[in-house]
């Protein structure tokens, strides 16, 4: 095989795997943001969070096929509970108001981490097999990319089920949709709320157990800088549009592995400003977003 | 005027006082205040953007960090420069200005930088414009590690002269609060708050929104980067991490904490967390309590700050402070009751000039709905026209395309002979063309006179203050609400807020006025009084109304011309007499049966 296809693949394959995590992310800030207007600063702590329970499983010994699903029950019950503790007092507030709170429960919580745990990276026992990758020729792909892969895949196609067939799941998209009407239609706004933040740090779980698969550490403020990218993948998506979120994760995805691979290296420091700068100029010219949500521009008059 | 001029001479006195004591104890405590200064000065540029327009910014660090470094760069003695920049460009390697040059250059250019980066943020709506700030701050972070030449990288840069003493940093301050407090009262500044309250109902009124907040944003990023120009030279040596996310949190937290709206809840959530600051940061190296060693606790402060915002929020989620300025607080309307010019009789108002509104086969789709089907209407001065047909049946969407608030999906509009199809709101707004919304959408938080002001100072010609102010007035006498015009808009009862919205509308002298159900919620004397001065309305000034009423026997009294809208279409048009017995407006109102049922009642 010709080894510019080859590192061109290898490259699509990573954009896919970081892609599919920035996806993951954007879509559980999408469900928050689509239901209460609100933006979660603290949902990387979610992910930080996971990635500690995965540290202490490990620890204590635990397979990872046992852990991994245990860390996700960890977020989602942090989910819960932060949104119970945290952002109850404050629904309903200005979009101000809910995201400055939710800044100061990252804020707090990675302070904590820091006291409590470590203020320095610590090492995640993984499975060895988590290090092999198949080859096809020149072609090397990690067993961890293929899991990651194939796990972002599987969540995506049980979300889609659960929010269009459960009904749970369509309360929860009408109340994406329009809070207001769907409470008048008996949809209870405690249950949706709480079941949105159960989903999110569902989420936020499975991309915490994708980072540390992949990276094999865990740190105070590992989830802030993925979360910050899952922002911007979600406005490039168009926010609070749920398919929109998971383009923008795959766009941006896209975007920064192949500005990593094929820049000049006197610009390589750059390619952080200029991923984002690139996503900035669509939203010139699409300012809601590459897929609009359906409530935009449709404001009761 | 008058008011900002006292609301800003308290804070003087306040900060001249403070900066007198401190210098004449000296040592920590002076260092405390000139940090305390700079930190006001940022909050009070951030207060210029977010306060106003409602919108939180993170981007204001970068803006800080760029005016810091370039400042740096500036004062830094050229031999300092060519051992520790010596790849900087020539013409910057041989510049050597003082802090006030400096300070100029920076402030130009940090206030170029936003003007280019506002006009994408502002075009975005506010969450997403919040997130887009987020990215400016990674990017700025990674322009300045990037840049290794100008910046050091993440390296410490250093060698900048420590010229940031009390002084200066006191008088920037307190032009600061100036700056912020005279552009709030400003015109501009009263119409990014109108925004804030209503964004949709603000562009009706004529305020071009997107221009008011990229000219907010450029202000502040200006008073922001005075406040990285002063840090820089305070400290001397600082690394990039000083304008990243740590210091954003705590000046977000004075910012929202005391009241983001205000300059005094800016001031009070300056000093509430500069105390606990510094009383967190002796808790954090451990202290001795009755004899005990309390251990090390890194990043109390950090939770400190965390849980003032979690309390502050969760009571007072406008602050501290409300949305009130401490002599607005204390002295309440007195300076309003003394600007007013008293005694003269009712303003002169001109009838509005002779034209006509024409609209030609409007269709507008929500999706797969055809909400509006192949509407045409007209409409000219000096007439009272009714728009009704049942719920659904696209009366409110018909407004809602003139007015420009939705854009139609087919035909055009015509005003006079100009083709108006796709101006915007606030465009159509200052063309004349006034309306009101069914559910009301007033600026709650300003009071009766600045939201009839908003509409008045976007009137077209182009007018001045006082002209401004003498259509305001006529307004509300017109409306019949003038003994409230100091009140607080969303404290009136419904019908005085509906009173209101109109009074809005008319500020704007509008040659056409629609009117949303501006009845619905009222008892009948209220109705029939508002009747009576709709009818005055449109004798006095000539303008042409367009109404849409739930209530037939107001639009049959009220109206020359009925037109009867049903599921998007016109199903009929005409005298309000005829209109009535046309068969198909009954059927569309009663429905098949029963509108043969009327059928045979009129046939007997």
């Amino acid at each position: 095989m010709d080894s510019d296809l080859a590192v061109f693949i290898q490259q699509t394959v990573n954009a896919i795997s970081l892609g599919g995590t920035y996806a993951l992310l954007a879509l559980g800030l999408a469900i928050i943001f689509s239901i209460m207007g609100m933006i979660n600063f603290a949902h990387g702590e979610l992910m930080t969070i996971t990635g500690y329970t995965l540290m202490y499983c490990g620890l204590a010994g635990l397979p990872f096929y046992i852990s991994a699903p245990l860390a996700m029950m960890v977020a989602v019950v942090s989910a819960v509970l932060m949104e119970r503790i945290a952002f109850r007092p404050v629904r309903g507030g200005s979009p101000a108001s809910m995201l400055v709170t939710s800044f100061a429960v990252a804020i707090i919580l990675q302070t904590l981490f820091q006291n409590l745990i470590s203020p320095r990276s610590k090492a995640v026992p993984l499975p060895d097999v988590f290090a092999h990758s198949i080859h096809f020729g020149e072609l090397s792909i990690g067993i961890n990319q293929i899991l990651s892969i194939s796990l972002t895949v599987v969540i995506l196609v049980t979300l889609n089920w659960f929010l269009r067939k459960t009904i749970l799941g369509m309360a929860m998209r009408a109340a994406a949709e329009d809070f207001s009407v769907a409470r008048l239609m008996g949809v209870k706004a405690n249950a949706v709320i709480s079941g949105a933040f159960a989903i999110s740090g569902a989420l936020a779980g499975a991309a915490g157990v994708l980072w540390v698969a992949q990276r094999a550490s865990v740190d105070p403020h590992m989830g802030f800088v993925p979360v910050l990218k899952a922002f911007i993948a979600a406005i490039l998506g168009g926010l609070g549009s749920l398919t929109g979120a998971v383009a923008g994760g795959f766009a941006l995805g896209f975007i920064e592995i192949y500005l990593a691979a094929y820049l000049p290296d006197h610009i390589q420091p750059f390619k952080e400003a200029l991923a984002l700068g690139l996503v900035i100029l669509v939203l010139l010219f699409r300012p809601n977003g590459l897929i609009p949500a359906a409530t935009v521009g449709r404001e009761k008059v | 005027m008058v008011k900002s001029i006292v609301g800003t001479g308290g804070f003087v006195v306040v900060m001249v006082l403070a900066a007198l004591i401190a210098g004449t104890i000296g040592g920590s405590i002076e260092r405390t205040l000139v940090v305390f200064f700079i930190s006001l000065i940022a909050v009070l540029g951030m207060g210029v953007y977010s306060g106003n327009s409602g919108i939180l910014s993170f981007g204001h660090l970068g803006f800080m960090g760029l005016g810091a470094y370039l400042s740096g760069i500036l004062t830094m003695p050229i031999a300092m420069k060519q051992m520790t920049l010596a790849n900087l460009p020539p013409f910057l390697a041989t510049a050597h200005f003082d802090l006030l040059g400096a300070t100029v250059i920076a402030v130009i250019f940090v206030m170029v930088v936003a003007l280019v980066v506002g006009i994408v943020i502002s075009k975005l709506e506010g969450s997403a414009a919040t997130i887009t700030t987020l990215g400016l701050l990674v990017i700025v972070h990674g322009i300045i590690i990037g840049a290794r030449d100008f910046t050091r990288g993440s390296q410490s840069f250093f060698g900048v002269p420590r010229v940031t003493d009390l002084t200066v940093a006191a008088i920037c301050a307190v032009l600061a609060i100036i700056v912020a407090r005279f552009y709030k009262d400003s015109v501009f500044g009263l119409k990014l708050r109108a925004s804030r309250d209503d964004q949709l109902a603000a562009g009706a009124m004529g305020v071009n929104v997107r221009r008011e907040r990229l000219l907010s944003w450029v202000i502040s990023a200006g008073i922001v980067a005075v406040a990285g120009v002063l840090i820089g030279h305070f400290l001397g040596a600082f690394s990039v991490k000083k304008f990243y996310f740590v210091d954003t949190f705590a000046l977000l937290a004075m910012l929202i904490v005391g009241g983001m709206a205000t300059v005094t809840g800016a001031l009070a959530g300056a000093t509430l967390i500069t105390l606990v600051t510094e009383i967190l940061r002796r808790v954090e190296g451990g202290i001795e309590i009755f004899g005990f060693q309390t251990p090390q606790l890194f990043g109390t402060t950090q939770i400190g700050i965390g849980l003032i915002i979690l309390l502050a929020m969760a009571k007072r989620s406008d602050g501290l402070f409300d949305r009130l300025e401490w002599d607005e607080a204390l002295l309440g309307g007195w300076f309003a009751k003394k600007e007013k010019i008293v005694g003269d009789a009712p303003p002169e108002h001109k009838p509005v000039p002779e034209g006509s509104l024409q609209a030609s086969s409007i269709t507008k789709f929500f999706g797969g709905l055809k909400a509006l089907d192949q509407v045409s209407l007209a409409l000219a001065n000096r007439e009272i026209v009714g728009l009704i047909g049942p719920n659904g049946s696209g009366k409110t969407t018909l407004l809602n395309v003139l007015s420009g608030v939705l854009p139609a999906s087919e035909g055009e509009t015509l005003v006079d002979s100009q083709d108006v199809s796709t101006m915007t709101s606030h465009q159509l707004a200052g063309l004349g063309i006034g309306r009101t919304f069914q559910n009301i959408r007033l600026f709650s938080s300003l009071s009766v006179r600045q939201n009839v002001a908003v509409a008045a100072l976007n009137a077209w010609p182009k007018v001045s203050t006082i002209v401004a102010n003498e259509k305001v007035d006529m307004a509300l006498e017109a409306m019949g609400i003038t003994e409230f015009s100091e009140v607080q808009a969303s404290t009136l009862s419904y019908g005085n807020q509906r009173r209101v919205e109109i009074a809005r509308a008319l500020a704007l002298e509008p040659r056409f006025l629609f009117l949303d159900e501006p009845a619905a919620g009222m008892n009948r004397e209220e109705t029939d009084s508002l009747m009576d001065d709709l009818k005055s309305l449109c004798d006095r000034f000539g303008m042409g109304i367009l109404i849409v009423d739930h209530d037939l026997p107001l639009i049959m009294r009220l109206c020359e011309r009925v037109v009867v809208l049903n599921e998007g279409r016109v199903i009929a048009e005409g005298e309000p007499k005829t209109v009535q017995k046309d068969p198909q407006v009954i059927e569309a109102y009663l429905g098949h049966k029963g509108s043969q049922q009327v059928a045979e009642v009129l046939s007997d």
